[in-house]
């Protein structure tokens, strides 16, 4: 019994050094995404991109508390054919982004992305004019469920520029963490700005 | 932690009964309302079990609809006859065509096994096989089948499962612990003929279990993906069934040996999945396995009922695969759609969207209008408005 739960305990410890050596600063100030996407931070976060599945080179991923309780993506232009979620095999596809999307399937690429990140009953709502540096977009709310029932809410953004998809999206449990930092992240993606 | 804990107890009772137990007999048909020892490899089969059933009644894959649930019980209980105070019916809201029954009565169904019966005697049948497997031992036999092959290392991977769990997630956690209620290809076949012969005596034509079979088969055919089509087998978290086509070739002979006819309760059994279907198609094209979803749909079409539904989403098939010639697919089905009384609203606003993808302005204009005459309160109505103002400032896209 004890050797069990030694080996568990390793086991555990092992997982959570591999996901901290990842982990790196991001303090407040301006926060490029890409060369020329930046957004400005109000407070210091933590920058967890390394740690993000199959790593998709143009998806950061920022968090206070920790992936399960806040995180923040920052999608830099994805071209026709990129995604933000990578397949884990061919047979298992995640969304991709399409030249002449319309806008509801602009909203429905972050949201099957969701999916893909694996929240279920992942629902959009309250769709609203949206813009980065006079690009028009459209923003969103969320409404998921981890898949042991904890209640998501979220808060997302798409522009569409120069046949580029930018992408931002808040996502934290629905008690407490989503509107203890929704300001921030309202002031966050009200920085977003094309260089 | 805690629930890693309470899962090395129930792993350490597995690996250290296994031995000392090994040698005690298992029943034929399991003794009525009996809860095994806690010590023994049954009870630690059975404390395993209750872990992943309390997780499946937090799930967010829990379908909280009472009345189905109710009806998929009553015919669980049906085909389980005398051992129906002993199961417990959860139907989960995942599109794969499965149903797993835990040891201590717990039974899943999946709604993709649901959108793929065609009536109660498929499902009686479906649920016969699982009732079979609770009732003839499945799991005790299969756990000391496995013990006698693997040794403790299963039981150390249960362990480490359950502790990386928190990080993978809960699905992997129960693929892990499901990986100890796996069954046999014996006791599969075994469920497979007991189930027939349940189905057969609740009254319900046992023929349907063979139907199963062949749409399941015909499904897996159409797969957009070579792995899925060459492995003849759906994804699930039990992977060592046999493959679908030597159990239909079984269940055919099977079939011979019982009474002919029964009742199929079909429109019964479609009143029932009729208000989840939309929900469950959207589940399925988020596999995004085009080809089976496609001929899942056009199989419900033969039915002849909920054609605006079903034309919709075969509409929005062809409309997130965007192969060549797909948006003129995808119009014609929403087209098809518009027509039938039970078209949802959305129908009018993807079609007005791929009609202005394909340059027919004035079809787009009309269905725009007719989506937000359908749906005055839509939440992208200032979208379709944008939309409408392109159209008539003599923008197509």
């Amino acid at each position: 019994m004890r050797s069990l739960l030694k080996i568990a305990a390793v086991c555990a410890a092992t997982l959570s050094l591999a996901a901290c050596a990842t982990i790196t600063s991001a303090p407040a100030g301006d926060y490029k995404v890409a060369s020329d996407y930046t957004v400005t931070l109000g407070r210091q976060w933590s920058d967890m991109s390394a740690a993000i599945m199959g790593k998709p080179k143009k998806v950061r991923m920022l968090s206070i508390d920790g992936v399960f309780l806040n995180r923040l993506y920052l999608v830099d232009g994805l071209a026709p054919g990129e995604f933000i979620v990578k397949a884990a095999s061919k047979d298992k596809p995640t969304p991709v982004y399409h030249s002449g999307m319309s806008p509801t399937e602009l909203v429905e690429f972050v949201s099957d992305s969701t999916s893909a990140l694996g929240y279920d009953r992942v629902e959009t709502s309250h769709l609203r004019p949206a813009s980065i540096s006079g690009t028009d977009g459209i923003r969103f709310d969320v409404a998921a469920q981890t898949p042991e029932g904890l209640d998501i809410a979220g808060t997302g953004m798409v522009v569409e520029r120069a046949g580029k998809l930018y992408v931002n999206l808040y996502l934290a449990p629905k008690e407490h963490y989503y509107d203890a930092y929704l300001p921030e992240v309202e002031k966050v993606f009200a920085s977003a700005r094309f260089s | 932690m805690r629930r890693l804990a309470r899962v090395a107890v129930a792993a350490a009772a597995l690996a250290s009964s296994a031995t000392a137990y090994a040698a005690e007999p298992i029943p034929e048909f399991r003794p009525h309302n009996i809860r095994p020892d806690v010590h023994t490899d049954e009870g630690g089969l059975w404390a395993t079990s209750d872990e992943v059933e309390q997780q499946i009644k937090a799930s967010s894959e829990l379908d909280h609809d009472a009345q189905l649930t109710g009806y998929v019980r009553e015919v669980a209980c049906k085909v389980a006859f005398d051992y129906c105070n002993e199961i417990r019916v959860y139907v989960l809201d995942l599109p794969f065509f499965n149903a797993a029954m835990a040891p201590n009565g717990g039974m899943q169904v999946w709604s993709g096994l649901l959108l793929r019966v065609d009536n109660e005697a498929q499902l009686a049948f479906a649920l016969g096989h699982e009732t079979t497997h609770f009732v003839r031992n499945h799991s005790i036999l299969a756990w000391r089948k496995a013990k006698a092959r693997t040794s403790v290392a299963m039981v150390v991977s249960l362990v480490a499962g359950g502790a990386g769990a928190s990080i993978l997630g809960n699905l992997v956690y129960l693929g892990i612990a499901a990986s100890l209620f796996s069954f046999t290809r014996e006791e599969e076949a075994d469920a497979d003929r007991y189930g027939l012969q349940r189905a057969q005596e609740a009254g319900y034509d046992p023929a349907q279990g063979v139907n199963v079979f062949r749409s399941l088969q015909a499904e897996v055919a159409a797969s957009d993906f070579d792995k899925v089509r060459k492995e003849d087998a759906r994804t699930s978290i039990f992977d060592d069934h046999p493959n679908t086509a030597a159990r239909l070739a079984a269940i055919q002979e099977e079939v011979k040996t019982l009474p002919e006819g029964g009742k199929l309760e079909k429109e019964r059994y479609r009143a029932m999945i009729r208000p989840h279907l939309g929900d469950w198609l959207k589940d399925d094209l988020r596999r995004k396995d085009f080809g089976e979803s496609l001929h899942l749909i056009d199989h419900l079409l033969e039915q002849g009922e909920d054609l605006g539904v079903l034309q919709f989403y075969k509409g929005e098939a062809y409309r997130l695969r965007r192969k060549n010639g797909d948006l003129e697919l995808a119009q014609a089905a929403y087209a098809l759609a518009i027509a039938q009384p039970d078209a949802p609203a959305a129908a009018w606003r993807q079609l007005a969207d791929v009609e202005q993808s394909l340059g027919h302005a004035d079809k787009a204009k009309t269905n725009f209008e007719a989506y937000l005459a359908k749906a005055p309160d839509a939440d992208d109505r200032w979208l379709v408005e944008a939309s409408l103002k392109k159209l008539s400032a003599g923008e197509h896209s």
